[in-house]
């Protein structure tokens, strides 16, 4: 192939001292294949086809040349036999666990109490300063709240890559702001007022806002256990059935410890809170927050909005009732307040809303696809 | 005759430092005649926050799309939709998992018929879900669900499934339905319409794999003929990389099994496959691409800095005759070890030999550690020398880096020395033997890679790993000027020849043209007022013969169809497809 004669060995090439058949005998005698393979056993033992083995062996330097070597047309046949005759024992190696995701562990922890520490001391602000001064504090105190929110809920087991929309936000706003106002203005619509301010209900607001840490909590705690399921199971029903029982457990453990936190501010206020409406909340709020951050928006969205807009309705038709002529549009909520009391409303309203979405999350976040490892590139 | 070309690149061109970007600008840049559409899909947040390279103005129009992002477009499918979705992912799971058709339904044949059988699932499958995307929307959603975790858990544990597949827990699931969805992600874009990829004489990939796949689907919907250029085979890029990823075997079995058949599939559906060597041809031939389909396309590369030193202006009769030159980047793979344990028994032979050697560390951490033992090697192989008893000495083999005093520039390099020593063991397309050639230098490499078939017959070629044959070139080269000089010229004709940028947009000119007289776009005849004419183009403009004047529709028109109309040289190929106008 050359274009002239003189090849290396050729005269003029370097007078080689000896003997040039040396390394043929002592190494690969029997079976050159079989030394290849214990040169390359790594290669063979986790390859899962023949090509696999081949682009190992070429990114080695063996090159159809070494596979004519081993009487092999080329070194996807040489790769072929390999692949065959790697011994491949049945089973798996052991799996190490699936790290936990690395991250400001100990930050949205501490952040979750955020909203806590806000929301109490903007609540406890009201209750102290009276007159003039209230509406003061409420347009400061409700933006401080919500960035607590925000920053508590930025990271997290509860953060959320997903847009929620405004309409959401708006809608889960009113609701907390019901809880605050609404019991009040029910009862005192109902009696023909409001005559001067209300009493609020600040024991079942600070309940809410200090339960975003449990709810961070219980939240991680469920994604952390779901994730060691995740590994153990080898079926998605296998997964499914045993994560159902921890989901409810998990908000079984949050719903107790609202009830704890709603008890204490009761005390600590000296006021009565509304363990049903305030608890329904609670409840409605996590089971939404868990859905969104799992990609599930569609029906937490509605939810929120049904629920919203049912209190809204109840205290519209209260105050309705007033024009001439209308006052039968009253008689239902009337009837409840009656029977259970003003709280009776939002209970009821958040109270179906969170079983919906109860039902919906151990249908949804008991599977494996909720629990996907993040879809972005890494 | 200008051809509009869509130009379909993953993670590289137009991107800053993407792959591929210095070819695909080349090319786009030669081809000032025809008309380029780019179609880019960027592969991480930070390639898309660099930006783009400045683009010449034969490029119309870019459209990006982002391959790490999920943007689920909400849309959440019914009942009779999802069974759709379940049944074309079941398909395409199946082939993947390798489970046999439904018993009963597969007909015994020979090995190659199943094989095409099977190739022909794969692409029903796959164009089933394109045909979902466009048609529904919300393919990503879908493939992120539960419904696909439990179409993907059933070819799993279907009967004939992939031994290894079975293995399966639900992170690997997880994991193969993820990459999966992303891998898919073209399937959902919006580029297969008339006004983007329908409006292109042919779709250009760059690579093979996810780059091509949006090819593929123009080619399906709209008839849009596919070139698939890769200088490096992406599924070997695949199974390397795989290798040092801690995945569980199921995974890599699955993705590995799932590639495979996009490869086949996109060679199977390319008009023409364009490999780089002949390294990745044999790669495409194993992945199923029709020998005739193929034509290698050596890379291009920048000439003219070479001239000077090619041509003997400078460089060529200054060089050291005495010296050996070895220039690239330095890693474990180019055997520098090797090198100068042949070094050593060519200063046995011919005393007073020096070798420099040229390069950089590579990237990779073990790189400057190699250098390092390279050096304390040298050392203690080579003692310093000196002229006299009075001079200061120095070391025999010199280390060191272009834009130092000595060696300004890469062509400087090459000028410097009388013979170019290539000792690498592992090496794809040998970029520095081709500038070697370029430089009229004679050059002595390890039989690896590439290096044969660029080589050809004007230099030596010694077996990787073999210190001594590469010493005995190397002397025999030494010993030889005149040898060494019709060798070097040799390799300059053959360079120039062979490996130019010139010589490769000139190949793809005549790739563009041939592929566009062979299957040219067919849009629907129109008459005065845009309605569809029916039998528009009569039966004997599809045979060979006299060419019957239409009048085309002039938005539709293509570009190199303007002027007057000729007779058909070529005849067109049956079955004729009409595509705009019909029912999608």
């Amino acid at each position: 192939m050359t274009i002239d004669s003189v090849g290396p060995g050729a005269p003029g090439g370097l007078d080689a001292p000896g003997e040039t058949g040396r390394p043929a005998g002592h190494r690969g005698a029997v079976d050159p294949v079989k030394a290849l393979m214990h040169r390359h056993r790594e290669l063979c033992e986790r390859a899962v086809d023949p090509l696999e083995i081949a682009a190992g062996l070429e990114a080695h330097g063996v090159t159809d040349r070494t596979a004519a070597r081993l009487r092999h047309r080329d070194v996807f046949s040489l790769a072929e036999e390999m692949y065959a005759r790697a011994a491949r024992d049945g089973e798996d190696p052991p799996r190490a666990e699936t790290p936990g995701r690395p991250g400001p562990r100990a930050y949205w922890a501490v952040l979750a109490l955020v909203p806590g520490v806000l929301g109490t001391a903007v609540v406890v602000a009201l209750r102290l300063t009276d007159g003039p001064s209230r509406p003061a504090v409420a347009a400061f105190g409700a933006p401080a709240m919500a960035a607590g929110l925000y920053l508590a809920f930025r990271r997290g087991p509860l953060s959320t890559r997903n847009r929620t929309t405004g309409a959401a936000r708006a809608w889960t706003c009113w609701l907390i702001a019901y809880s605050l106002v609404g019991d009040g203005l029910l009862s005192a619509g109902l009696d023909g007022g409001p005559h001067g301010p209300w009493p609020l209900a600040t024991a079942s607001v600070s309940a809410l806002f200090l339960a975003c840490a449990p709810a961070a909590w219980c939240a991680h705690l469920f994604a952390a256990r779901a994730r060691r399921r995740l590994s153990a199971s080898r079926g998605l029903e296998e997964f499914a059935a045993s994560v159902r029982p921890l989901f409810i457990g998990v908000f079984g453990l949050f719903l107790s410890a609202l009830c704890g936190l709603l008890a204490l501010c009761g005390t600590v206020l000296d006021e009565s809170p509304a363990y049903a409406g305030a608890g329904a909340l609670g409840a409605l709020l996590l089971l939404a927050r868990m859905l969104v951050s799992r990609g599930f928006t569609r029906v937490p969205g509605r939810v929120l909005v049904g629920a919203g807009a049912a209190e809204a309705t109840a205290l519209a038709t209260v105050l309705a009732a007033r024009l001439p002529g209308c006052s039968f549009l009253a008689a239902p909520v009337d009837g409840l307040a009656e029977a259970a009391g003003p709280g009776a409303v939002p209970a009821l309203a958040c109270g179906a809303g969170a079983l919906v979405l109860l039902v919906q999350a151990t249908r949804t976040l008991t599977r494996a696809s909720a629990h996907a490892p993040s879809c972005e590139a890494p | 005759m200008v051809v509009r070309i869509g130009l379909l690149t993953e993670g590289g061109y137009p991107y800053v430092g993407g792959d591929a970007g210095l070819w695909c600008d080349r090319l786009v840049r030669g081809l000032g005649q025809h008309e380029f559409d780019v179609y880019a899909l960027s592969r991480t947040e930070r390639q898309e926050d660099q930006g783009w390279i400045q683009l010449p103005p034969q490029v119309g129009r870019v459209r990006t799309a982002p391959l790490w992002t999920a943007h689920s477009d909400g849309v959440v499918y019914g009942r009779r939709t999802r069974r759709r979705f379940a049944e074309a992912y079941g398909e395409l799971l199946a082939t993947v998992c390798g489970a046999p058709r439904a018993a009963g339904a597969e007909a015994p044949g020979e090995p190659e018929d199943s094989a095409d059988a099977e190739a022909d699932r794969f692409a029903s499958a796959l164009y089933g879900l394109a045909e979902l995307a466009r048609d529904e929307g919300g393919l990503a959603g879908a493939l992120r669900s539960e419904t696909a975790m439990r179409v993907l858990e059933r070819a799993c544990r279907a009967p004939g499934a992939l031994r290894t597949a079975r293995t399966a827990r639900v992170p690997d699931l997880l994991t193969v339905a993820t990459h999966l969805e992303r891998t898919l992600r073209p399937l959902s874009l919006d580029w297969y319409e008339d006004d983007a990829l329908g409006s292109a004489d042919l779709c250009h990939a760059a690579a093979g794999g996810a780059a091509a796949l949006p090819g593929l689907l123009a080619r399906h919907f709209l008839g849009v003929p596919l070139l698939v250029t890769e200088y490096g085979v992406q599924l070997r890029a695949r199974y390397l990389a795989a290798a040092t990823l801690e995945e569980a075997p199921a995974v890599r079995a699955l993705l590995a099994a799932f590639h495979g058949r996009l490869a086949t599939e996109v060679y199977r559906a390319a008009a023409i496959v364009t490999p780089g060597n002949t390294h990745a041809r044999r790669w495409q031939e194993r992945c199923g691409a029709d020998r005739a389909k193929l034509r290698t396309v050596h890379p291009g590369i920048e000439a003219a800095r070479f001239a000077d030193v090619g041509e003997g202006v400078r460089g060529s009769r200054c060089a050291d005759p005495d010296t050996l030159v070895w220039v690239g980047r330095i890693e474990p793979s180019k055997d520098l070890i090797s090198l100068l344990h042949a070094f050593a028994e060519v200063r046995r032979a011919e005393p007073g030999t020096r070798l420099r050697i040229v390069g950089a560390p590579a990237e990779a951490p073990e790189a400057a550690t190699y250098l390092t033992h390279c050096k304390a090697l040298a050392a203690q192989l080579f003692p310093d020398e000196a002229e006299g008893a009075h001079a200061v000495g120095d070391n025999p083999v010199s280390f060191e880096e272009i834009g130092g005093p000595e060696i300004p520039s890469l062509e400087e390099a090459y000028a410097c020395g009388a013979l170019v020593v290539l000792s690498s063991v592992v090496e794809g397309f040998p970029v520095g033997l081709v500038e070697a050639m370029f430089c009229g230098r004679a050059t002595v490499s390890t039989d690896v890679g590439a290096v044969v078939e660029v080589i050809g017959g004007t230099g030596l070629v010694v077996p990787p790993r073999n210190p001594r044959a590469l010493a005995e070139a190397c002397v025999a080269l030494l010993r030889d000027p005149e040898r060494r000089e019709r060798l070097g010229a040799a390799a300059r004709a053959r360079a120039l020849e062979l490996f130019t940028v010139e010589q490769n947009v000139t190949a793809f000119h005549g790739i563009y043209l041939e592929i566009v007289s062979h299957s040219p776009v067919r849009r629907v005849v129109v008459d005065d007022e845009g309605e569809p004419l029916p039998f528009g183009v009569p039966a004997e403009a599809h045979v060979p013969g006299r060419w019957t004047v239409t009048r085309f529709m002039t938005e539709r028109r293509p570009r190199w169809a303007e002027g007057a109309p000729v007779r058909a040289t070529v005849p067109p190929p049956a079955p004729v497809r009409v595509f705009a106008g019909e029912g999608a």
